[in-house]
């Protein structure tokens, strides 16, 4: 009798250089340069799915979000950044309509970039890389730093039975005060669906969704949606005029299995996110096992701003 | 293979005065072409695209008119540098407009 074969494909990978600035999970799903296009990154559009093509009813307009951008990231005074390492970076920018930081977000007031993917390999882990910098459009005088609300990142993840989109936000600036404080997706105790719509019954968000928009935004900074992260304090590299800008790493860990967080690292700095849950919901209709990573800014002025990415990694473990 | 890629710089936006899209960075393009269209009723609308240095100062480049019968307009510019944005006059409060901008891209 034969022994029976097993067969098996022998796999031999050589990474692309460019990694070496990561510190992807053992499967890279997705490295996304920018000098090569814009790899599946894209606007983030409500659903045209009513008569007439009509979105459903939100007191937000999440159809005036800005359009993404291949960047050189070319500026007034300055000559072009180009990239990190290359020419083009994926820009996520704003319109110029900040509003009060206690209200919702105003028309065009924030840029995100999602990506659609799935759930593959089985992972317990899932992680986002990135190299980013950002800063205001040279349109006025001023250092500019206070014009930047926000930049944020979040998973929207569904597994069997719950939704939940676990993420940060660095709050930058309020009402033109720097805070440079970082926060964690999670809804606060007793918040109704009516509080997370803005006053909107039977609103198409459920508290736990969509906490970049939705949910009610106090003096202090803090939100229905949005927790301190203990411990988050954090001076980014914003360089000394709109026109310079200075590459930085960011990393997201989550424990799919578990449903928590795992850590989050900003340049070399390590915050253990273990423990802490983001908001689990009921699922929503054929959404099962989606993953989509989503990056956005938001501004606090009547500026625009702009969030640069490098290159992103996704990775799973 | 060249690489293509279409924007949507307004997004059924109501317009009821002159219209500037954001300033949009395309200089990994050597074409463009600018798609306006109107939803529903509307005035005669002047399209200009424009370019610039640096996304803060603006020159005309291309234009043209979509008028009242008309549902779309295209038009195309090369050679335009870095930056790109298009500017839509004629709505007016009696007169609105609901417009949806493509911005095609290829390079």
């Amino acid at each position: 009798m034969t022994k029976e074969r097993e067969i098996s494909m022998q796999k031999f990978l050589s990474y692309d250089r460019g990694l070496e600035r990561f510190n992807p999970l053992a499967r890279v799903i997705c490295y996304d340069d920018f000098d090569t296009g814009f790899n599946g990154w894209l606007d983030l559009t409500p659903n045209y799915v009513e008569e007439n093509y009509e979105s459903f009813d939100s007191v937000v307009d999440l159809s005036s979000w800005a359009p993404n951008q291949l960047s050189s990231a070319s500026m007034r005074f300055a000559s072009s950044h180009g990239s990190m390492e290359g020419t083009y970076s994926l820009k996520i920018t704003t319109a110029p309509t900040g509003g009060p930081h206690t209200e919702p977000p105003r028309n065009g007031s924030m840029g995100h970039a999602i990506k659609r993917l799935s759930r593959f390999g089985n992972p317990k882990l899932i992680q986002i890389e990135a190299w980013y910098s950002y800063t205001p459009v040279q349109d006025r005088e001023g250092k500019g730093e206070e014009d930047i609300r926000a930049i944020g990142f979040f998973f929207d993840v569904q597994d069997s039975e719950y939704r939940y989109m676990p993420g940060v936000r660095y709050v930058n600036s309020l009402g033109g005060k720097l805070v440079k404080k970082w926060q964690y997706y999670q809804v606060s105790e007793g918040v109704t669906p009516e509080d997370w719509n803005f006053g909107v019954k039977d609103g198409w968000c459920v508290p736990g969704v969509d906490n970049q928009w939705y949910g009610r935004r106090f003096e202090d900074g803090s939100g229905d949606g949005y927790q301190w992260l203990p411990g988050g304090e954090q001076e980014l590299v914003y360089n000394e005029s709109p026109d310079k800008i200075n590459w930085m790493y960011f990393r997201l860990t989550v424990d799919i299995e578990k449903r928590e967080y795992v850590e989050m690292q900003s340049g070399d700095q390590v915050f253990d996110m273990r423990g802490i849950k983001p908001t689990l919901t009921e699922g929503y209709a054929s959404i099962d096992n989606l993953i989509n990573p989503i990056f956005f800014i938001e501004t606090d002025s009547e500026r625009s701003v702009n969030l640069y990415l490098d290159s992103v990694v996704y990775s799973v473990e | 293979m060249q690489t293509t890629n279409t924007s949507v710089i307004a997004r059924r936006v109501k317009i009821s005065d002159a219209h500037a899209t954001l300033p949009y960075e395309a200089g990994w393009a050597t074409e463009a072409v600018i798609f306006v269209q109107a939803e529903g009723d509307h005035p005669d609308l002047a399209i200009a695209v424009e370019v610039s240095p640096d996304g803060i100062t603006w020159v005309r480049r291309a234009g043209a008119t979509l008028a009242a019968s008309q549902q779309l307009v295209d038009v195309p510019v090369a050679q335009f540098g870095n930056w790109l944005r298009v500017v839509i006059t004629g709505a007016t409060s009696e007169q609105p407009a609901r417009v949806l901008v493509h911005l095609n891209l290829k390079g």
